[in-house]
């Protein structure tokens, strides 16, 4: 039976006064380089999603002169399926504020956002209160510590655009902007919010960073294997028995025993189809492809991402077309709108589909797959270009089995 | 020194810049659309995508700059396919059907997208036309919008927030919703519009157009009960030709009067008469207001645009502006006037219509301060297609001249059209009547040129005379505010369009990069042609003084020529 | 000095929408025009940034906003037949509100609680694991 591992998931820690601070303690121990390096050594990638090295982020930015500069965490969670940042927001507070702080020691920023979504209402609260007696207690807008480290913190609310989890849209939408990616370069480090060098880093991804700094988990960091170091946490959702939030070990689990063991195997007297393995910007795994263990350059084999951890199990149940539908319409209201790959590509996928299910049309897969080529290679962000990974993979695996109209699959 | 490969070329750059300037450099064209030179960098039609050598995703060419070792191609298998891909999408949103087509359209003859489909090679089109159902904006007399074949490619938004510095476009809503429009979809008559048409100018897709009076100015022409006199502009006898001839720069005044006395006007006169009567009014109420402790600066009034950016923007400096009528206001009540009078005409049988490079003065005519002193206006764009539609050769026409009465003039009119020409027109007379010498050089090379803010100090008599000219009206607003600032001036022309009237909203639409260069330099060559070359010599004015208004400034003619202005909400 | 150099320090306009919407229900057309004196923006401008959101509304909305999850993980748990029941009680589509100006219906993406789904939300308070018959009693008790 596949075990947990609790690191980021754990007791709730909403208590400011019996809270330690040991990572944040120790990074002002050890010096910002070594702060760095250490989150470097760990191999800690990003878990929003893009997976990009947070110590080199880091240690890039740490390198960039400016006048101000910026850390942001990206709290805007909006790819569906996906909770853990939610879950830490409203468990383990303290850990994300935390996370924030020695992002922002390590690069040499005195001043932060975090952007939670709109949405959260619960997490606004708490994370709010959180803000106002840390500065009571000189955690924020104070020396800390007595040392020459002081964060000032805002809390941002985000309004219900998907969109703004991109980390350029973010940084249009706190400037008070309609939430549409920036071009990039300039990447947000060199010329971020304000035009200032900023970081932005995902809420687990800095959890993580906590941990990695954190003197009684030192084992952390050794944990997984290369490519894929320490823990993830999973959001198990869809036709499963036992849904919600687990953490595991990187490559110490397969994806079948997530589904099977953790995720308790699927409702009802249902087979499961395939697996969606990190929300709905990612490609499907077929239910008797599960065998391999779970890490970034797994999925990255299998053309899938592990994306933002949202693991959505779907049973044969279901009407493919429905899905697709489904999933189309998410990316088609929420595209920013700038971009003409992604704002018509996504259209006028609805309308293929739509036309499929309502009328006695062929699939048109060509159309399709151009529509997707165009999308994924020329859309201006990252949302974009995989906006269409879901339904493409879906077409390309189960496209034989659509069948006109309605019900689709014998 | 930088050193790239564009499609195998090898390049050379003694600095950064973009693939798409560098591949420019290197004579190859990447297809674009939501770029225009001279606005902001968007980045969201993607159509100049290219292939960067160990990337798999495409760069967008407008927006990324070249790098040392960059090996680029901008016309790959790859990136050919994938146009061909966006361009259907794109064009699908453009909604062309049987009611809304290209055979009627306003770019109908210079289409951008038929342009790049052609660049592309796109060859099939497998996407039905997205029906958004937008009704069409209607709510101006200048400047019609219809939504239903806006692309979104953003171009009139920056053209007026950062060219008009004005912004009365947004993009709203997001995803399929996203649209281009104004404030809370009110409709560009009811917002703080300028009417200045720079918009047109911009759009791709002939989704903004002027009001077309093209159909009522036709069936006047056809009603023998009116007397119908015509007026042309300084600024349109150097672009009406560029729609036959494609061409930029050429002078066809003589061919313009023949094309519009073969259309049936019933007398061809001359907007530019009437700018040698503005000078005279506007000049004597310069020299007025600086002996008597009048207001200054004192603002031009000519250019429609400007007049209802700062009844918006400015209402505050509202005294400063000239009660000067504009030369084509002057115009129509002159015409309906003294002409009515000498010609022996019923003054209500005489319909007035201009030809403008100006949406505005569609606009202006309809002004209730001066209603009735003009009935038609055509933009240069209107006239050229109906000259089409009546079958003349335009080009080949023989020339003829203006009727006499109003339409003789001096060269200093003819400058009306560019930036800086009312001030130099306007400085020609002031110095001689204040002096009462000849000017020795004529030209006032201080205020002539095409930057968007001139400043000059010009000695008249022992007076300094502190001059500014501004065009644009984002270059307007900086120079308000460099008043606000404290800043002191004593006279200015504002004219609301890049390059004054020449570069007009109701202009042909050019694809000529230097089009403005080319027709200032034929404004400024017609002036040198003239022999008459300043307001106060024009001896029909002297004639139109001596026989009905007295002298500038009178009664009448304050009656007549002048007006006054309203502060608007914003 | 420092302090007023840097943009940290002015209000933000998302935070300041969202003191607006809170207060009268929608952004009125008042609210823009001082927004836009105060941020040197166009009022087309900020249009364009309110309508862009979908959490700020330019028309007075219901008491109640009722937010409704149909995205996949809830929608994989019969979101839709929860949403045809609520639509056809409140007689709402979706982005309406009832005349009596009590109900504003949002058919919305995920509101983050994927394992508990379907997930509805009446203003700020989140229901999970609903159903047609548990969605109809939550409004009832706001009637």
């Amino acid at each position: 039976m596949a075990q947990e591992k609790l690191y980021l998931k754990g007791d709730k820690l909403l208590d400011i006064s019996n809270y330690e601070f040991k990572s944040i303690k120790n990074a002002l121990r050890i010096g910002r380089e070594k702060t760095i390096k250490k989150v470097k050594d760990s191999g800690l990638k990003g878990r929003g999603g893009a997976g990009f090295p947070t110590g080199i982020k880091w240690e890039m930015a740490a390198e960039v002169e400016g006048k101000e500069k910026y850390v942001v965490c990206n709290a805007d969670e909006g790819e569906p399926g996906t909770f853990k940042d939610r879950y830490l927001l409203e468990e383990r507070p303290l850990k994300v504020l935390e996370g924030i702080m020695l992002a922002a020691y390590a690069v040499g920023a005195d001043k932060a956002y975090i952007y939670i979504r709109g949405e959260y209402s619960k997490s606004i609260e708490i994370f709010s209160e959180i803000i106002e007696t840390a500065r009571e207690k000189k955690i924020l807008d104070a020396n800390l510590f007595d040392s020459d480290f002081k964060l000032e913190l805002k809390l941002i609310r985000g309004a219900g655009a998907y969109v703004c989890g991109d980390e350029t849209s973010l940084i249009n939408s706190i400037e008070g902007k309609r939430g549409r990616s920036r071009i990039k370069p300039p990447y947000p480090i060199e010329k971020g919010l304000f035009k200032q060098p900023t970081v932005v880093n995902n809420v687990e991804s800095l959890c993580c960073a906590a941990e990695v700094l954190n003197p009684d988990s030192e084992e952390f960091s050794e944990l997984g294997i290369k490519g894929s170091k320490g823990t993830k946490l999973l959001c198990l959702s869809g036709d499963l028995n036992k849904p919600g939030l687990y953490e595991v070990e990187f490559a110490q689990i397969t994806l079948a025993e997530i589904i099977y063991d953790l995720g308790g195997g699927i409702k009802g007297n249902e087979d499961l189809r395939f697996v969606i393995p990190g929300g709905i910007s990612t490609a499907v795994i077929k239910a008797e492809d599960l065998d391999f263990p779970y890490s970034y350059q797994a999925f990255e084999k299998r053309g899938s991402s592990l994306g933002s951890g949202a693991v959505i199990a779907v049973s044969k149940k279901h009407d493919l077309i429905d899905l697709m539908l489904n999933v189309s319409r998410f990316y088609m209201d929420e595209t920013c709108g700038t971009c003409f790959p992604c704002r018509e590509g996504n259209r006028q996928i609805n309308k293929i589909l739509n036309a499929f299910k309502e009328e006695d049309r062929k699939i048109e897969t060509e159309l399709i797959s151009d529509i997707g080529n165009t999308i994924r290679l020329a859309a201006r962000c990252g949302l974009g270009q995989s906006s269409l990974n879901f339904i493409t993979s879906v077409i390309e695996n189960y496209g034989k089995e659509l069948k006109f109209g309605g019900k689709i699959y014998a | 020194m930088l050193r790239a490969e564009i499609d195998g070329l090898n390049i050379e750059l003694e600095e950064k810049i973009s693939i798409l300037d560098a591949a420019k450099k290197a004579n190859i064209n990447i297809p674009t659309l939501c770029y225009e030179d001279g606005l902001s960098i968007y980045g969201g039609c993607r159509l100049c995508v290219v292939e960067v050598e160990g990337e798999d995703l495409l760069k967008p060419a407008c927006a990324t700059e070249i790098e040392e070792g960059m090996k680029i191609k901008t016309h790959s298998k790859k990136v050919r396919d994938l146009r061909k891909n966006l361009f259907e999408l794109i064009i699908a949103t453009h909604n062309i059907d049987c009611q809304l087509n290209c055979l009627t359209c306003s770019r109908a003859s210079n289409c951008e997208l038929k342009d790049i489909a052609e660049d592309i090679g796109l060859s099939k089109m497998r996407l039905d036309p997205i029906k958004r159902g937008d009704s069409v904006d209607n709510s101006s007399y200048a400047v019609i919008r219809e939504p239903e074949k806006c692309i979104s490619c953003n171009r009139c938004i920056r053209k007026c927030e950062e060219v008009q510095g004005i912004g009365i476009f947004t993009t709203a809503n997001r995803g399929p919703e996203t649209v281009v429009t104004t404030f809370k979809d009110r409709g560009m008559g009811n917002v703080e519009c300028t009417n200045c048409g720079q918009c047109i100018l911009s759009c791709p897709t002939g989704a903004l157009h002027e009001l077309y009076q093209k159909e009522s100015v036709l069936d006047i022409l056809n009603d023998e009960t009116k007397h119908v006199v015509v007026q042309t502009a300084p600024a349109v006898r150097v672009a009406i030709s560029e729609p036959f001839s494609n061409q930029a720069g050429d002078i066809s005044t003589g061919q313009l009067v023949t094309a519009l006395k073969r259309l049936g006007f019933d007398a061809v006169f001359d907007t530019n008469f009437a700018a040698d009567l503005t000078i005279m009014e506007e000049g004597t109420e310069l020299i007025d207001r600086i002996n008597n402790d009048g207001k200054l600066p004192l603002f031009t009034s000519c250019s429609p645009g400007w007049i209802k950016f700062i009844e918006h923007f400015y209402p505050e400096y509202l005294d400063n502006l000239s009660s000067a009528k504009s030369p084509q206001q002057m115009f129509g009540a002159v015409a309906k006037s003294y002409y009515a009078k000498e010609a022996g005409i019923d003054s209500d049988k005489i319909v007035v219509v201009s030809i403008m490079p100006c949406t505005a003065k569609k606009f202006e005519a309809k002004r209730e301060e001066m209603a009735g002193d003009v009935d038609y206006v055509l933009t240069t764009r209107e006239l050229a297609s109906i000259i089409k539609s009546a079958g003349i050769d335009f080009l080949n026409l023989e020339e003829s001249e203006y009727d006499e009465l109003l339409g003789v003039s001096s060269g200093a009119a003819d400058i009306f059209g560019t930036t800086g020409g009312v001030m130099e027109a306007a400085l020609r007379t002031a110095t001689e009547l204040i002096t009462g010498e000849e000017l020795g050089k004529i030209e006032f090379e201080a205020v002539r040129g095409l930057e968007g803010i001139k400043k000059a100090e010009v000695e008249i008599g022992g007076l300094k005379l502190r001059a500014a000219v501004a065009n644009g009206l984002g270059n307007a607003r900086k120079v308000m505010e460099m008043i606000k600032d404290g800043e002191e001036f004593d006279f200015i022309e504002f004219m609301a369009c890049p390059g004054g009237c020449m570069g007009g909203g109701g202009q042909p639409i050019s694809s000529d990069k230097n089009v403005l260069e080319k027709r200032q330099q034929a404004i400024y060559k017609i002036d040198k042609s003239k022999k008459m070359r300043k307001s106060h010599e024009n001896p029909y004015i002297k004639k139109l003084y001596d026989n009905y208004l007295e002298k500038p400034g009178s009664e009448i003619a304050h009656k007549l020529l002048h007006t006054k202005y309203k502060a608007r909400k914003i | 000095m420092d302090k007023l150099k840097s943009l940290f320090y002015q209000d933000s306009l998302l935070e300041k929408l969202h003191q607006i919407q809170i207060t009268y229900g929608y952004i009125p057309e008042a609210e823009i025009e001082n927004l836009s004196e105060k941020y040197q923006l166009a009022r087309a401008n900020v249009y364009g940034v309110i309508s862009f959101y979908s959490m700020f509304y330019t028309e007075p909305t219901g008491k109640y906003i009722i937010r409704i999850c149909d995205s996949i993980s809830c929608h994989l748990n019969e979101s839709d037949s929860v949403l045809r029941a609520v639509k056809s009680y409140l007689g709402l589509k979706s982005h309406q509100t009832t005349e009596d100006k009590k109900f504003t219906l949002e058919v919305v993406e995920c509101l983050g609680h994927c394992g508990e789904g379907p997930v509805m939300m009446v203003n700020n308070k989140i229901f999970t694991k609903i159903n047609k018959n548990k969605a109809l009693e939550i409004l009832n008790d706001c009637m």
